[in-house]
């Protein structure tokens, strides 16, 4: 084919951008009501601008299949990760050239292979098991924070391992939250700016550097086996059989951390809610789990796997409450969809809450239902992305929702304190989250007995 | 029964070879990830539930089973 047979026809464009700042103001106020308005107004492809960036929204399930295949030559992930270059580390992942990304992000899958997930469903239940030990009878709790810690302290066994878990002192968690406090709006601009934020993050992450190094040389001078993904990264190697240097370590296990926490954390506290608000569900819920625990086995990995209503109900949490908003690529080359050019330089963006809320798709998107069939197209639900980048991390993050709640809802009654729809997203944040607060009582169930 | 796997989506999770190793294996691959390799493209019917199995608990759907 020729150029000049190609009839190449205009990208739709978004009305109402205003000079110099195009459509920020409306992006910043409201992300996903934006996103909407996107589609609504020009359907699978709509161009808006932020600044002079021009991006392209690409929804629908075959926009969405076309920019979770392209390769990373064509549409790259590095250029919309420059903020979090100093939370990782120099030389980890983003900050590197394309093919020392692709062996990083080999051995950071690893982690999460089937060989360490049979450890990790045993290793969440106990952490759930913990920390609830820590509850009265009944009382009253803010589920976002509580969920916020529970998810630090499974992710936090899963990847640095049980016996750094338990050592884990109040430093540790003082410097994961300065790196946290670091990811902020102006940090996507210039993360090297003389701020206050910047300085507390690259002192956490070199004390960070200085704890794990400490780790990683304990571990190699003993004979102990792990099954974590420390262990994963610390035997990992290059292509050429060169190991990861500490720093890249750390590197991957915070970036690890980084992928996994809010983002669980999030789809707990919603799970929970979800389930208060449909009380017809949360008994299908319990059936199942009593049936799969009514020989008191133990909470493991084949036992999750045997909960399909549960999945489901989890799988439409992730519908309506994705934990990411937008994902972005930049264009590497001149990308082709349909009859179509969005040419290089350009943003695209594919957007899990539009997506799921596309009603040829999701008949009556709005209506909470457990039992909506699973769509045909493999694109069309995106709360873990999809392709060859979708989060490798979406197995994982199923078991561990799966192992928090089969204990949590066999040990306590939940019931909402708020009215059901007073508990919402909130959106003004880098990330959508649950917003603070959402209290719910609880009450310890009697003991139960397996068989009777 | 034939399989079918998209190495475009596969990113090495290894539960294929966890259920089915006589079908599915999982080795080092030029383009990052490690990658699924099908050991049998028509595996005997014999297999046909591990095979199911492998396809279903995927994590990222990489395994289609027709027959």
């Amino acid at each position: 084919m020729t150029p000049t047979t190609v009839q190449r026809k205009p990208i739709p464009q978004v009305s109402g951008a205003k000079p110099g700042g195009g459509h920020l103001e409306e992006y910043q106020a409201n992300q996903p009501k934006f996103m909407m308005r996107c589609r609504q107004e020009c359907g699978d492809l709509a161009e808006y601008r932020l600044m002079d960036q021009p991006y392209v929204l690409m929804s629908g399930p075959d926009a969405q299949e076309a920019f979770c295949r392209a390769p990373d030559e064509v549409l790259g992930q590095a250029a919309a990760y420059t903020a979090m270059v100093p939370v990782f580390g120099k030389g980890v992942l983003f900050d590197t050239p394309l093919d020392v990304l692709k062996q990083q992000l080999r051995i950071q899958v690893d982690a999460v292979r089937y060989q360490n997930m049979k450890e990790y469903a045993t290793v969440i239940a106990n952490e759930v098991r913990d920390f609830t030990s820590q509850w009265a009878d009944s009382g009253t709790l803010e589920m976002v924070d509580e969920f916020l810690r529970l998810t630090l302290y499974t992710s936090t066994s899963c990847l640095l391992g049980v016996d750094f878990r338990r050592r884990m002192s109040a430093e540790f968690s003082r410097l994961y939250r300065d790196l946290e406090h670091a990811v902020i709006a102006i940090a996507f601009i210039d993360p090297y700016l003389p701020l206050p934020e910047f300085a507390a993050r690259d002192r956490a992450r070199a004390r960070l550097g200085e704890m794990l190094e400490e780790i990683v040389n304990q571990r190699r001078a003993s004979d102990q086996e792990y099954h974590d993904a420390l262990n994963t990264f610390m035997t990992g190697t290059y292509d050429d059989g060169r190991p990861l240097s500490p720093h890249e370590i750390t590197g991957l296990l915070i970036a690890t951390m980084f992928a996994g926490h809010h983002t669980s954390s999030g789809a707990a506290t919603w799970t929970l809610v979800e389930l208060l608000r449909h009380p017809e569900c949360l008994r299908t819920v319990r059936d199942e789990l009593q049936e799969v625990f009514k020989d008191g086995g133990a909470v493991s990995q084949h036992a999750m796997r045997a909960m399909p209503k549960l999945e489901s109900f989890i799988r439409e949490v992730l519908r309506l409450h994705p934990p990411l908003v937008t994902l972005i690529r930049v264009v590497e080359q001149d990308f082709e969809y349909k009859d179509h050019v969005i040419p290089k330089g350009y943003r695209v963006v594919m957007s899990p809450a539009v997506a799921h809320l596309i009603a040829d798709v999701f008949p009556e998107p709005w209506r909470f239902d457990m039992n909506r069939p699973e769509p045909e197209h493999l694109f069309a639900w995106i709360a873990f992305g999809g392709g060859r980048h979708k989060c490798a991390g979406n197995a994982f993050a199923i078991l561990q929702l799966k192992a928090i709640f089969a204990t949590l809802l066999r040990r306590f009654d939940f019931e909402l304190v708020d009215p059901p729809e007073s508990y919402t997203e909130d959106h003004t944040g880098m990330t959508v989250k649950p917003k603070a607060p959402m209290q719910v009582r609880y009450r310890a169930r009697p003991v139960t007995v397996p068989n009777t | 029964m034939k399989v079918i796997v998209d190495l475009d989506l596969c990113q090495g999770h290894s539960v294929c070879a966890g259920e089915c190793p006589e079908v599915f294996a999982v080795e080092e691959h030029a383009d990052g990830y490690s990658k699924v390799k099908l050991l049998l493209e028509h595996p005997p019917e014999g297999l046909r539930a591990q095979v199911q199995a492998a396809a279903k608990y995927c994590p990222n759907r990489v395994i289609r089973v027709e027959d």
